[in-house]
């Protein structure tokens, strides 16, 4: 064979170099460039400095990890649920899983206001019950960011939970019952064990996810609620401060980039 | 992906109490799952001004103002345009790429094969923030052209992903066979690879197409001037509650099943849905 595999690849990564992997080096080097010129930490010395960032950055953690347990709350029972029906179950479920993951985060933001507003959906729903006497404000603050965030990312965590759930063969559990031991036992001894490491990989996904957030934080936040990528926003486009942006987003990117070779690890071991 | 067990029962002789359990949080996620679906929908056809759910009486009137406006229409030519141009782009880069890492020994497979899903992980806010930084140095901030190469970027891991499994599962040797017989490279290309990935080709491209449609952060820092349907939805959601974004959403909603019935048909009948889907 006369070719080689980068005759095929070439093009691509030539593709990759001039509008991906350049401009993120380009932003790497910018964090640490000073305005007279050479070597610099005063960008990331300043992010230290200003109360702000820390908030911000305490603030999207907080809201992250709140989805990220939501998730596994809802998603864990789900993808369970779904492993005991039948095929034809088993379908229209993975069909309502996949349907809303392929549409527009914008659309399925959009919804939650009609749906958490004051005159939303939920609200007038218990008004008229009588639960409460005045609307509950879900609304532009960090109840609604989470709800948002949560649906959004659902899909992520129960697809491949439910993935590495079929790939359990049901003949441990009924050897498990042979022997005798209770359902419960079964599912805590037994299959939970099994799942653990695709339920860590799917939840270090969707926790990833949550630090980059940026559409569903600014329509149900309003302006009170900044995660980090509401911040970059206004570093760039409002009060240009390119340095500190960059600097910001060099901290974004190491982190993700740690949580993502956690990730890569259980994913293995899952897939094992 | 497929295993053993795929229409199980679930554990046998679990208790009664928990079985419940489980099957009323599954529905009620799979509920939170939809539910915004199941409200957009039926408000876009309301009669109403406000977002009164369920809405007092049926009216076409945010499609029109949808489709009598100019500046939705032309923010639907560039969404469509971009799409169209970005998404073959990253299936006949993409494609070529999947091609040459499943079916050659390639140094440094591992890090080109990260390098090309790398887009997928790294947060979208900060592709934005390199992409404006990097593409107002060279001149291509606010351009047309950075916008196509922006969203082929952003698209190529998918299409490396739903490819790679397909080369991956298309066993050589036909390829092989054709070669033998005199066939050249371009004709075994044409007539023995490209027909068995048809199916799979045609899912990268609607996926490619969805995730460049669909796209809103990098195109909001990056697009200038130019305006994209989502990029417009957004703005709009940011400043005031519009009822013809339900009609936008709604459309975008149906596009969005028609486009996933097409793969899933095309799959189902290549019987290569359950691998491209789990």
């Amino acid at each position: 064979m006369t070719r080689s595999g980068y005759t095929f690849i070439a093009p691509l990564l030539l593709l990759m170099f001039a509008a991906f992997n350049a401009p993120l080096l380009y932003m790497l080097g910018m964090g640490f460039w000073s305005k007279g010129g050479g070597f610099t930490i005063e960008h990331y010395a300043a992010l230290a400095d200003a109360p702000v960032y820390l908030r911000v950055l305490a603030g999207t953690v907080r809201v992250s990890l709140v989805s990220t347990i939501a998730n596994v709350a809802l998603g864990y029972p789900l993808a369970y649920w779904m492993r005991g029906l039948g095929p034809k179950g088993q379908l229209v479920a993975v069909a309502l899983v996949i349907t809303p993951f392929w549409i527009s985060v914008l659309v399925r933001t959009y919804a939650w206001i009609v749906v958490l507003g004051n005159a939303g959906v939920v609200n007038s729903s218990l008004l008229w019950l009588g639960v409460i006497d005045t609307p509950i404000a879900f609304l532009y603050n960090e109840v609604g960011v989470t709800i948002g965030m949560a649906n959004v990312l659902l899909p992520f965590l129960v697809l491949p939970l439910f993935a590495a759930m079929l790939r359990i063969d049901n003949r441990l559990l009924q050897a498990a019952a042979s022997l005798g031991a209770p359902p419960r036992t079964i599912f805590w001894k037994v299959f939970f064990p099994l799942t653990v490491p695709a339920l860590g990989a799917g939840a270090l996904m969707v926790f990833i996810l949550s630090l980059g957030f940026y559409v569903t934080p600014a329509i149900l936040g309003g302006n009170r609620v900044t995660m980090i990528s509401n911040l970059l926003d206004k570093l760039i486009n409002e009060i240009p401060r390119w340095e500190q942006a960059s600097a910001l987003s060099t901290l974004l990117l190491i982190f993700t980039f740690a949580v993502f070779a956690l990730y890569r690890a259980l994913d293995r071991r899952s897939a094992a | 992906m497929s295993g053993p067990g795929l229409s199980g029962p679930g554990l046998s002789g679990q208790g009664a109490w928990s079985r419940r359990l489980v099957a009323f949080v599954g529905i009620v996620a799979l509920g939170f799952l939809v539910l915004p679906l199941l409200v957009v929908v039926p408000m876009s056809f309301s009669s109403a001004k406000a977002l009164t759910f369920p809405p007092p009486g049926f009216s076409l009137r945010w499609y029109q103002t949808f489709f009598g406006d100019a500046r939705w229409m032309e923010a639907m030519w560039v969404s469509t345009t971009v799409a169209a141009l970005s998404s073959v782009l990253s299936l006949v880069l993409g494609g070529l790429a999947a091609y040459g890492l499943r079916r050659f020994a390639v140094r440094g497979q591992g890090a080109v094969e990260a390098n090309f899903i790398a887009p997928l992980v790294v947060p979208a806010v900060i592709v934005a923030v390199a992409l404006y930084l990097g593409f107002a140095k060279v001149g291509l901030l606010g351009t047309y052209l950075g916008l196509v190469l922006a969203h082929t970027v952003l698209a190529v891991p998918l299409v490396i992903m739903v490819l790679g499994v397909a080369i991956r599962s298309f066993d050589v040797r036909i390829e092989q066979v054709s070669w033998s017989l005199g066939a050249s490279w371009f004709r075994t290309m044409r007539s023995v690879v490209l027909p068995n990935l048809a199916p799979s080709v045609f899912a990268a491209w609607i996926f490619a197409f969805i995730s460049s449609f669909d796209e809103v952060i990098v195109t909001n820092f990056i697009a200038g001037a130019y305006e994209t349907v989502p990029k417009r939805m957004f703005n709009e959601l940011i400043l005031e509650i519009n009822p013809t974004i339900t009609a936008v959403a709604t459309l975008l909603i149906a596009f969005t099943m028609l486009a996933l019935a097409a793969v899933a048909v095309m799959l189902h009948r290549a019987g290569r849905l359950k691998d491209t889907m789990l």
